[in-house]
């Protein structure tokens, strides 16, 4: 086991908490610029070179406005998630090989351990608006559990037909044992996950639970503050993770030419956060009826199909 | 054979069905008629350009105050809303009431609210004649289209 | 199971107006809808009684600030109804112009409004950034981006020149060729498609009894269009397609109201073609003989209607007016049942609601049955001594 002080500075620094909190907001500078060009306008401009300091600036500000807890909110609760909200995505990070190697040593199975901790997140979000007691914060907790449940399957079921064709549960393995990326393998696969992904980040097209014009802020009504800072840093990180996860799974990690792993995984990382951004430019919000019958009409289906064709490449590569 | 304009086969008509009921009435202009009528022949009015000159749609209802009465215009548009028959009717202020036009044109709901919210005349038989404009607590009595009602520094 | 209720407004996103449903709900299913109106009455109505003849144009046009173009127009021809006077014939044209000029924008405006509403917002983008080319059109003609202050008394102030009408024709050029390539956008793109599909249908019947005026009922197939029905300043000499959709939902609302541009784009074009010389101004006296005269005008939501009665002193007697989006609400209750909540901004949009033109009439603070004005210092000692008794009465 390596030396207590270089564990410590991984988990603290790189590629640890500091390290994916800069990350969190540097995609979402990168998110925010892709998002303006493609619509047309300029992005976050003042702030530091291009605007690159604007989502820190909103951090810092966000965290010395007013803390307002409502009155009839479930106190402990209601300040107690903003808290939790963020840990998930982090510790989930963990297990991603970043550098190469994950902080936290990698077992078979942690594929499973981070489904459940994507599921936790979704929870979270619906005790977050649960415990508002708003209106628009219940309606948003239960579309976000609705979204949830036309979701997370389609998705699992991608992750699982990877994990077959590898016949590994370990994120490690799998992005190590990549000799073709599954994005080529498994083009199907990787569209449902991706589009998974961006209903579980509540992005547009299925930005559902936080529908602006419908519901208010949706389950983040009643957030203000340092409060909502730190769910828009979970926002961020879950962002990060996503991407990580992805680059993982269908990308093949690290693994490149000439530079070192890291390097390529931001790379395969940023292609991703701009991937997921241009879907959210070119659609229309859907309603959660669509998105659910969408979601249970074809993307389970498909889903089955390519866990079929991951079967059947699993025994010829046999 | 001399041929009638729309407008002045709409009055024939009228006079023909209403004939002394009908107190005045003139043609301002292409397409714009002027009736006035007593306050009891509005109902029966509006039932037979409904059912004569298929009566659908009316524009709104103005209510002004002239002192002693309420003057209310029934603006209504027949033949497919191009010619509008304007029905003209006074209601006394003092006790501001006439029959609700709503189960002919349920269109005139907001309209007959709006009137009753400024300028008090009650309409009868309307199924909720609550507030629509004015604010809740504004009190009760007091109509802001009066003329008797000053705003205050003018 | 038992039903709840949830306000929409006064302050809601979706609304960008002071208005306010109350819904009651299902589930995410619409039951029953009440609106209530008057957050912002200005009391205009009452204070077109307190100000002059010349006074009421400014005023009117304050009305809205998108549509403020019909509503000069339909009182500057009211009031010249009174007189008994045509204006020149050059003035009407320059009329129809500054009002299709201002139909585009209103058009292009909502547009961009309904995307945003959808979550699409780079539709909003795009087409905002269209509409500035109208605005630069208007500014072009008056000095003003918005509100132009065209419409005067007896015919309009600002002539256009020869280059103005280069200019103009340019942008009807451009502004084509965009609004064509929105049509193909609303009409491929599948979420914008399964958003606005079969949703807040209203049917042609109810449409007709519940009186929906403008583009709402030309999307339940209901011919009606003032400019025809009833052609005031020239209209009936310029050809153009009265657009109607037998749909009945709010695509049919999109498409009508993106073909309507294209309509006013071909009137500019021909009102261009035809301007007959001549002056733009008839010198009337200030004040008209008593009489009353109504008008309607196709304003961009649809049949607007001023009734002016003049009793021969400076000020008018009565100005009524009644505005499009007032006659629309009915119908938008209506259209509103039986859907979700998701479809609530998309079904509200889809009348192009205008509530600063539906409210009017209300003015100074009158609580507790007193009668003041307050200044701003008082109004802020009382609202401190309010939050030091705990916010209550």
């Amino acid at each position: 086991m390596a030396d207590p002080i270089i564990s410590l500075i991984q988990i603290l620094i790189f590629p640890g908490l500091i390290f994916l909190f800069i990350l969190g907001l540097i995609f979402e500078w990168i998110d925010r610029k892709v998002f303006a060009r493609f619509q047309n306008r300029i992005g976050p401009l003042y702030t530091g070179p291009r605007g690159f300091l604007q989502p820190l600036a909103d951090f810092i500000k966000l965290l010395t406005k007013e803390d307002v807890t409502p009155r009839y909110v479930d106190k402990f609760l209601f300040n107690l998630l903003p808290g939790i909200a963020p840990v998930l995505p982090v510790f989930a990070s963990f297990y991603l090989p970043l550098n190469g190697y994950p902080i936290l040593h990698p077992f078979e199975g942690d594929l499973i351990l981070i489904i459940t901790l994507m599921t936790i997140y979704t929870i979270i979000v619906f005790m977050a608006g649960w415990v508002s007691t708003n209106r628009f914060s219940s309606i948003g907790a239960a579309r976000a559990i609705l979204q949830f449940l036309g979701f997370e399957i389609p998705m699992f079921i991608s992750l699982a037909s990877v994990a077959i064709d590898s016949a590994s549960l370990s994120i490690t393995y799998i992005a190590d044992h990549q000799p073709i990326p599954y994005i080529l393998l498994q083009p199907l696969g990787f569209i449902i996950f991706l589009i998974a992904l961006q209903a579980e980040l509540e992005r547009v097209p299925f930005d559902i639970p936080e529908a602006e014009s419908e519901i208010v802020a949706g389950w983040l009504t009643e957030y203000s503050g340092p409060k909502l800072a730190f769910f828009r840093l979970s926002n961020n990180l879950m962002l990060v993770f996503g991407a990580g996860l992805t680059t993982a799974i269908f990308l093949g990690g690290g693994s490149g030419p000439i530079l070192p792993p890291i390097i390529w995984y931001l790379i395969k990382m940023v292609f991703v956060v701009i991937l997921s951004t241009i879907l959210r430019t070119v659609f229309a919000r859907l309603r959660i009826d669509q998105v659910l019958s969408g979601a249970w009409r074809y993307l389970i289906p498909l889903a089955i199909l390519q866990l079929i064709l991951a079967k059947f490449l699993a025994v010829l590569v046999m | 054979m001399t041929t009638i304009s729309r407008e002045e086969f709409i009055l024939k008509e009228l006079k023909l069905a209403f004939n002394d009921k009908i107190l005045e009435s003139r043609i301002a202009a292409p397409r714009y008629i002027y009736v006035t009528v007593n306050k009891e022949t509005v109902i029966p009015l509006v039932k037979f350009l409904k059912e004569n000159f298929g009566l659908r749609h009316i524009v709104t209802i103005t209510g002004t105050d002239f002192g002693e009465y309420i003057e209310l215009i029934y603006h209504l548009a027949i033949y497919g809303r191009t010619l509008m028959v304007n029905v003209k009717t006074k209601v006394p202020k003092d006790d501001p009431e006439i029959e609700s036009i709503v189960k002919l044109l349920p269109g005139a709901t907001l309209y007959e609210r709006e009137v009753h919210d400024l300028l008090g005349v009650v309409f009868t038989g309307h199924p909720n004649l609550e507030r629509l404009i004015l604010p809740d607590d504004w009190p009760e009595g007091v109509y802001p289209l009066r003329k008797d009602w000053k705003m205050e520094g003018t | 199971m038992s039903t709840y209720k949830i306000p929409v407004g006064p302050q809601h996103p979706a609304i960008k107006e002071a208005f306010q449903f109350n819904f009651e709900l299902d589930g995410e299913i619409i039951v029953n809808v009440k609106p209530r109106l008057g957050f912002v009455h200005r009391g205009i109505e009452k204070g077109m009684e307190l100000r002059s003849w010349v006074q009421g144009i400014y005023l009117s046009e304050r009305i809205c600030g998108i549509c403020n173009v019909p509503h000069t127009t339909c009182y500057c021809i009211a009031v010249e109804k009174l007189h008994d006077v045509d204006v020149p014939k050059r003035a009407q044209y320059l009329r129809i112009i500054i009002n299709e000029l201002n139909r585009i924008h209103s058009h292009l405006l909502w547009l961009g409004v309904l995307g945003m509403e959808l979550g699409f917002l780079t539709f909003y983008m795009y087409v905002w950034r269209d509409r500035e080319r109208v605005m630069d059109l208007v500014e072009l003609i008056s000095g003003n981006r918005v509100t132009p202050s065209m419409n005067f008394i007896g015919g309009v102030v600002y002539d256009i020149t020869p280059k103005m009408e280069m200019a103009i024709k340019k942008g009807m050029d451009y502004l084509e060729e965009r609004t064509k390539y929105y049509k193909s956008v609303v009409l491929n793109e599948p979420t914008i498609k399964v958003r606005t599909e079969n949703i807040g249908v209203l049917n042609k019947s109810a449409a007709t009894d519940l009186c929906a005026v403008g583009p709402v009922a030309r999307a339940s197939d209901l011919k009606t269009d003032v400019r025809f029905d009833d052609p005031y300043s020239s209209y009936d000499e310029i050809p153009f397609n009265l657009v109607t959709y037998s749909y009945c939902d709010v695509f049919a609302r999109v498409l009508v109201r993106v073909d309507e541009v294209l309509e006013s784009i071909n009137i500019i074009r021909e009102c261009l073609d035809k301007l007959p010389s001549g002056p733009i101004m008839k010198k009337l006296k200030r004040t008209p003989p008593p009489g009353e005269s109504t008008v309607r005008v196709e304003a961009p939501r649809g049949e607007l209607m001023y009734y002016v009665k003049s009793d021969g002193k400076e000020n008018p007697y009565r100005v009524k007016i009644r505005t499009p989006t007032l006659a629309n609400i009915p119908a938008v209750c209506e259209m509103l049942k039986g859907y979700h909540i998701a479809d609530i901004p998309a079904i509200i949009a889809s009348i192009d609601p205008c509530y600063c033109c539906t409210e009017r009439i209300l003015f100074i603070d009158k609580a507790r049955n007193k009668r003041w004005i307050w200044s701003h210092s008082q109004l802020r000692k009382y609202s401190l001594e309010w939050y030091e008794n705990g916010g209550r009465r």
